[in-house]
């Protein structure tokens, strides 16, 4: 592992730092998230080698989660989905002049979460992926399925998240059976004048930065481009200084929000807000004195931000065990990985040892590098907040385009599948569809495809789904476990909606 | 494609068929879902529609039309000319490089809520800068394919 260190060029770390500051930029920007940094910054990984490529994504990942805190205190609007919990408490501190202050505590509890979670990657990662190397094509078939009924039952209704993720497995089952899985290499679910565009399918990536980038735009755009927000006040206000001491007391929060940030980004498709919103309600529940929080306590800010840094190193768990895609960012990097020649699954780690270890000193030192850039450079950074949306749409779209054209070296039907999939993206999110479980579905649905097929070619009955192994078993508990859970809370929120309406 | 010959879980897959198997489960499982969800979640909300209590997507919101349709019109357009452009320039990423100037004009004019002369030389100057810069970095530096 040290050899494999000592061998890391100076690059390396530069791409990192580049990655956190332009994750970070894109964090604060309200409306951008990490996912979108990913996709858009992905034509610079084209050029590099695996190491560097690796440094920049997991740098933009990082910094990207870490982001959205800055709008989150200063102005009261989360600049990721996972930042609203520090909202609640960074704004009331800033408001009292405490600004720099609650922002430091948010830094230092995001690198607490972030490094808490990549030691649990760590050590965890490798034991899973060796568990699941064993897995036969009936188990891996129901380890998807797993997945996605806890992305449905995750999902705020669902029924709808069911729908949303077959949706996503039907797109991706549009082209050929391909070959080089087995299959008889013929095309389906499509017309055959289709067939010089579509004959591979959709191209993971063009659909990714489509349905984060271009339809993040059209949204914006149906609501007419808010004006900016020039004339508000970003002045990072210091009257009360920061101090370490503000943890003390605090460990087992900090702890605890950093393990429920890694848990729930291990499950897939589960977006941060969920990580956050928990981590707080159980430091509301179980604190000695929670009586401040929602009007500026340190606490609050400790939970939300720990929690949501910790999901990075959660979300790669499953990633880089099974294949499975942990959020959407990860759902991004797995098509980065691609690219760059890694196949992500239980035969990744014991594989490509070296690639590991550089995996997580990228994440380790992203974690450092937003640390430090955010701690001391947080006046400046939080300026970017103020950049109009004219100048930075018509970047971004441009940017899509050079992801999009340049994945399969020149394909200009890559590049309409952005638009196809940016206006996909922006009708699922006006009709109430969930984009995460539709991601996932896309990304799995080919291989679901090979494991069931191939699974019922060679045993002949659907029965051995259920009588394959004790594993089969238990995952069959699990998924009807998270259906059930899903039902109940469900049940429990229709229960208490009634009673509000009477 | 299905035979029960022994139980009536066993099936058999006819390999030159067997591209349809999984999408044809998969129709299924759309259809009964997109009825339950019919039955569950639309006839419920079009109720509420009805009561007023809610709006309809797309059509009972108000939106920013001009803008919205002139991004769907800006977007059509620049993919398509940039090809066109580009198959004057083979290898060169010209097409790029030129439609990206105009596109990120226009978009920002789109964009732009109050129109003043300092906005518009700012916009102008980033119209210029940013695809240069790209195509200096992309196609010069990383050798990247650029239409």
């Amino acid at each position: 592992m040290m050899d494999v260190l000592s061998s890391l060029d100076i690059t390396f770390f530069l791409l990192t730092a580049l990655g956190a500051l332009v994750g970070i930029i894109f964090g604060a920007i309200p409306g951008m998230t990490a996912t979108m940094a990913v996709a858009v910054c992905l034509p610079l990984t084209y050029a590099l080698g695996l190491e560097h490529g690796l440094a920049l994504l997991l740098g933009l990942y990082v910094g990207g989660i870490s982001g959205g805190m800055v709008p989150a205190v200063l102005l009261n609007i989360p600049g990721t989905p996972s930042s609203i919990t520090t909202t609640f408490d960074g704004y009331p501190m800033a408001q009292r002049g405490e600004g720099e202050r609650a922002l430091r505590i948010c830094i230092v509890a995001s690198l607490v979460g972030g490094l808490i979670s990549a030691v649990v990657l760590f050590w965890f990662a490798p034991m899973l992926a060796e568990f699941s190397i064993k897995f036969s094509y009936v188990e891996k078939f129901l380890i998807i399925l797993l997945a996605l009924s806890v992305i449905a039952s995750m999902s705020s209704n669902m029924l709808v998240g069911l729908f949303s993720g077959a949706i996503g497995i039907w797109l991706s089952l549009i082209g050929t059976y391909s070959l080089s899985d087995g299959g008889n290499g013929k095309t389906r679910l499509m017309f055959d004048v289709m067939e010089p565009y579509l004959f591979e399918g959709f191209s993971l990536l063009p659909v990714l930065i489509g349905i984060f980038g271009i339809s993040t735009v059209l949204i914006e755009a149906e609501r007419g481009i808010s004006g900016g927000l020039k004339g508000t006040n970003v002045e990072v206000s210091k009257e009360k200084r920061f101090s370490l001491s503000v943890f003390k007391g605090g460990i087992t929060n900090l702890v605890r929000s950093s393990f429920i940030g890694t848990f729930v980004g291990m499950l897939p498709g589960v977006g941060g807000s969920a990580a956050s919103v928990l981590a707080y309600t159980q430091e509301k529940n179980l604190s000695r004195d929670s009586s401040q929080m929602g009007k500026g306590a340190p606490q609050g800010l400790i939970a939300s931000e720990s929690s949501n840094n910790a999901l990075t190193g959660g979300a790669l768990i499953p990633l880089l065990s099974l294949g499975i895609p942990g959020d959407s960012t990860t759902a991004v990097l797995i098509g980065a990985f691609t690219l760059q020649g890694i196949q992500v699954g239980p035969l990744f780690i014991p594989e490509n040892q070296d690639t590991w270890y550089v995996m997580m000193a990228a994440l380790v030192f992203a974690n450092f590098v937003m640390f430090f850039l955010m701690f001391y450079a947080i006046k400046h950074i939080a300026k970017v907040v103020l950049v109009p949306k004219y100048i930075l749409f018509p970047i971004i779209v441009m940017m899509c385009v050079i992801g999009a054209y340049a994945i399969n070296y020149g394909i200009m039907f890559d590049v309409w599948t952005l638009l196809i999939f940016g206006i996909i993206g922006y009708i699922i999110q006006k009709i109430g569809l969930e984009v995460a479980p539709l991601i996932i579905g896309f990304i799995l649905g080919g291989s679901a495809e090979v494991y069931f097929v191939k699974s019922l070619e060679s045993f002949g009955t659907y029965s051995i789904f259920f009588t394959k192994s004790p594993i089969a078993v238990v995952l069959w508990g699990l998924i009807a476990a998270s259906i059930a859970l899903s039902a109940f809370i469900g049940f429990k929120s229709r229960k208490r909606g009634m009673r509000n309406v009477s | 494609m299905e035979s029960g010959t022994t139980s009536p879980l066993s099936v058999s897959i006819d390999f030159q068929t067997s591209h349809l198997f999984f999408p044809h489960i998969i129709n299924w499982t759309i259809g009964l879902l997109f009825v339950l969800v019919l039955v569950f979640r639309v006839v419920p909300f079009l109720k509420k529609v009805k009561r007023g209590e809610s709006a309809l997507p797309f059509i009972g919101e108000s939106m920013d039309g001009f803008r919205f349709v002139g991004t769907l019109v800006l977007l059509v357009a620049y993919f398509y000319l940039m090809s066109v452009v580009g198959d004057y320039f083979p290898y060169t990423g010209y097409g790029f490089l030129f439609t990206s100037i105009g596109f990120l004009f226009l978009m920002s004019l789109l964009y732009m809520h109050t129109r003043t002369k300092r906005k518009i030389i700012v916009a102008g100057i980033n119209a210029l800068l940013a695809p240069a810069l790209a195509w200096v970095v992309f196609a010069k530096l990383f050798y990247i394919t650029l239409p």
